[in-house]
Order: C-alpha cells, then sequence, then structure tokens
C-alpha cells in the first residue's frame, strides 16, 4: 500500500514513537523521502520532540513549598527563645551528621598520626611543610621497618615450630607401632628393649641433620636447647 | 546510548515508573491519612516541583503556576482520602487533580486574557536572533527555551496538555489517558497534532529545519 500526505500526517508521532510496524515503518520512509513537505514536517516534528524531551525541569522557587504547607498545615508555630536561636542545631544531632562526623574525625587522626603531629604536644613548627614531609617519610620507614622485622621474627618462628612439631610428631608414635618382640616366638631380643626401626632411625637422623643447619643459621640458638636438642636427640 | 541515559534520568525525575516510587507514595498517603503531618510534608516536597513544572509549562506565567500549584495541593489535601490506590498512582492522580484545575483556570480567566494572535507575536520572537541558526543547535543547547514555551501557549489547551503530559512529563499513553479521561486513541490524536502545530508555528516564528 502507498502511503499518502494525510497518511504521514496521521501516523507521525507513531513513526516518532517507534509504534509502527516494519512494513508501515517502510511505507512511511518511502513517502517521507519522496516527498518535499512531508519530508519537512517530519523533520521539523522530530527536531521539536527531542528538543521538549531535553528540556529541564523549572527549578521551584523555594518559597513555594513553604506556602504550601502553610496553606495545608496551618502556619508553624514561632519558636521563642532559645529554641529560636539554636534551631539550627537540630541537623547535627541526626545519626547521619553523628556518622560523617565520626569518619571525619577518623581520617584526620590517621592523617595526623601519619604525618607525625603529636596530638599531647603540638608545635606550629609539626605543620610547616618541610616537617610534615620528613616526619611522614619517618614514620613510613618506621613502619617498613617494623613490618620487615615482625616478618621475619614470623618466619624463624614458624620455622622452629615446625621443626619441633616434627621432632614431637617422632618421640609421640604409637607404641603400636613399633614392633614387639614376642618372647617364645622370636628368637633373641627378649632383654626388655625396644630397638628402633630403620625407619625411625633414618628419620632421626635426619632431623639431626636439620636441626643442625637451623643451629648454623641461628648461633644465638645454637649454644642452648638447639644443642641440647641435637645432644638429646641424636644417638 | 548517552540520550538513552537522559531519557532514562527524565524519566527517573518524573517519577512515574519506579515500583518503589509508588510504593512510597502509597505508604505517605497512609501516613497522611492517619494524621501525620511529616508524611504530608514529603509528599509535597517530593511532587512540588513536576507540578508546579506542569503549572508553568500550561500557563507560561511563573506567578499563576506558583498560585496554581498551592491550589492543587490545597485540593489534594482536601481530597486524599477519595485517592484509591487501586485505580492508579498517586502521581497520576495528583497530575490528574492539576489537569482539571488547569483548564478550569484557563476557562476562567479566557475573558480577561489577552488573546494576541500568532501574527502579532511573531516580528518580536522573530527579532530575537532565532533567525541564521541551525534549529538542532538552538534546541540541542536549550536555547530555545522561550520561544518553545511560546508556541506550546498557543496550542488549543487540549492539545497544549497533551503535549506537556508526554513530551515533557514523559508520561505514557495509558497515564495520560487516566489522566485526561478519554480513550487512547484520543489520546495519541491529540499528542500527534499537538506536536505538528507546534512545529508548525515555531516554523512561522523563523525556527526552521535545516
Amino acid at each position: 500500500m502507498t502511503w499518502t500526505c494525510e497518511h504521514i500526517e496521521a501516523r507521525l508521532s507513531d513513526y516518532l514513537d517507534g509504534l509502527l510496524s516494519p512494513d508501515e515503518r517502510h511505507a512511511f520512509d518511502m513517502h517521507a523521502n519522496s516527498c518535499e513537505n512531508c519530508g519537512q514536517m517530519v523533520a521539523s516534528v522530530s527536531q521539536l520532540v527531542g528538543g521538549l524531551h531535553s528540556m529541564e525541569q523549572i527549578e521551584t522557587p523555594p518559597r513555594l513549598v513553604y506556602a504550601i504547607l502553610n496553606q495545608t498545615l496551618g502556619p508553624r508555630a514561632a519558636k521563642k527563645g532559645w529554641q529560636s536561636s539554636f534551631g539550627w542545631l537540630r541537623g547535627f544531632t541526626s545519626a547521619r551528621f553523628a556518622y560523617y562526623g565520626v569518619s571525619v574525625a577518623a581520617t584526620l587522626l590517621i592523617l595526623l598520626t601519619a604525618s607525625g603531629i603529636s596530638l599531647r604536644k603540638p608545635k606550629l613548627a609539626d605543620l610547616s611543610p618541610a616537617n610534615v614531609y620528613r616526619n611522614v617519610d619517618r614514620q613510613a620507614h618506621l613502619v617498613y621497618a617494623r613490618s620487615t622485622k615482625f616478618v621475619s621474627d614470623l618466619r624463624v618462628v614458624y620455622e622452629i615450630q615446625s621443626r619441633l612439631n616434627k621432632d614431637n610428631e617422632l618421640s609421640t608414635t604409637p607404641e603400636s607401632t613399633v614392633p614387639q618382640s614376642t618372647p617364645g616366638k622370636a628368637p633373641g631380643s627378649t632383654d626388655g628393649t625396644r630397638p628402633a626401626t630403620p625407619r625411625q632411625q633414618n628419620r632421626a637422623n635426619g632431623l639431626g641433620r636439620e636441626l643442625e643447619i637451623l643451629a648454623s643459621e641461628l648461633p644465638v640458638a645454637s649454644g642452648q636447647w638447639c644443642g641440647r636438642l641435637l645432644v638429646r636427640r641424636i644417638p | 546510548m548517552a540520550l538513552c541515559n537522559f531519557w532514562g534520568k527524565l524519566v527517573t525525575v518524573a517519577g512515574f515508573e519506579a515500583d518503589d516510587t509508588l510504593e512510597q507514595d502509597a505508604q505517605l498517603v497512609q501516613q497522611c491519612l492517619q494524621g501525620d503531618g511529616s508524611a504530608w510534608e514529603e509528599l509535597v516536597r517530593r511532587h512540588t516541583r513536576r507540578i508546579f513544572n506542569i503549572c508553568y509549562r500550561f500557563t507560561g506565567n511563573g506567578t499563576e503556576a506558583e498560585d496554581l500549584s498551592q491550589d492543587v495541593f490545597l485540593r489534594v489535601y482536601k481530597t486524599l482520602g477519595s485517592y484509591r490506590s487501586a485505580h492508579g498512582g498517586f502521581a497520576t492522580w495528583m497530575t490528574s487533580v492539576t489537569r482539571n484545575l488547569l483548564i478550569d483556570h484557563y476557562r476562567r480567566t479566557k475573558r480577561d486574557r489577552i488573546t494576541d494572535s500568532l501574527e502579532d507575536a511573531m516580528p518580536v520572537v522573530e527579532n530575537k536572533e532565532s533567525a541564521g541558526r541551525r534549529p538542532d543547535q538552538q534546541l540541542l543547547l536549550g536555547e530555545l527555551s522561550s520561544q518553545v514555551q511560546t508556541a506550546l501557549t498557543k496550542l488549543s489547551p487540549e492539545l497544549r496538555e497533551a503535549v506537556i503530559l508526554r513530551d515533557l512529563q514523559q508520561l505514557d499513553y495509558n497515564e495520560i489517558r487516566q489522566v485526561l479521561d478519554v480513550p487512547e486513541g484520543t489520546v495519541k490524536s491529540r499528542i500527534n497534532r499537538g506536536r505538528i502545530e507546534m512545529a508548525r508555528i515555531l516554523q512561522q516564528m523563523g525556527v526552521r529545519p535545516s
């Protein structure tokens, strides 16, 4: 079906709002492209609609809300005395303001601590940029050194602990796993002693070697309990 | 994409599509009916801007728009008990009240109003350096606001309200049908005629498409 100018005018808003079927849209485009008047009309209305959509909402006069509230709820009773003077402070008591206040205070505290400003003995000189920079640099280096030392200490402690655990594991091996000599059934070894198995011997030797290495890495500890461990564990 | 975002923002401002907005409005209305003054204050703050904009676009006059907005809220306050959420959103109901008041106002002031003809207004508007510029530039830059407002007030009230609700308040056809209390076909026809008529008025004012 071929569309006429009347069709175009009647369905223009449907076209702009995307409510035409593909066939109708094709017929619309065919006519609008071939008819100068309709083409101009489509272009101008399309631009008008775009302009209307991009128009911003007008700001409401501030007094309007109060005027409406006065008309409907009645005029507010004017506060007298100290209430009228300190009424503006009511906003500070809200939970949101308290939250913001705590956040700001915490941030300031962190910043002041990081910049090395002493809160107990504040000095004006602490606020000079050079001093602030020096303090921040010093604090950063201190934190780095402390954290490095802490990590290093932790590593040593865990290493010692893991090796001691291995040692404890070895000493608390259940007796059921140790082969018992059975008098009367097996010849020899009837004196009540429990000789270590070859596997246990190997583990003990390995542990001894590891402790020797650890003792060499930790010269302070080597002369004390590590040495004693070596004496006690290595047969 | 940017256009979609902008459109979405406008729709959000219009406050019609969001379910949570509808629920909040319904809740506030219930609280108002129970005598909660702060709930009414919240309703007023939420809808004043939209109602003022409708009134301003319809009348083209800030003072009249303020007075009419106050009348709208006064009527809503008095008739809040008659609102039924089952018949539609509170915003739609409020827009309907606004529309009725605007039409009443239009009829009441018809005799007093100075109905300057389009031919009289044209030379004044054309002098406003509108000639020689691309209309799309002017529209997109928002420089045509006053011309568009002038053209809008030249429309008949039926076409004007349809264009305002559709293109400035971004209501969908169903909401406009509820507000105007006319069939959807009539709504579409009025919007279409309003847009074409307005484009012709702007063209006569010297704003021509490239």
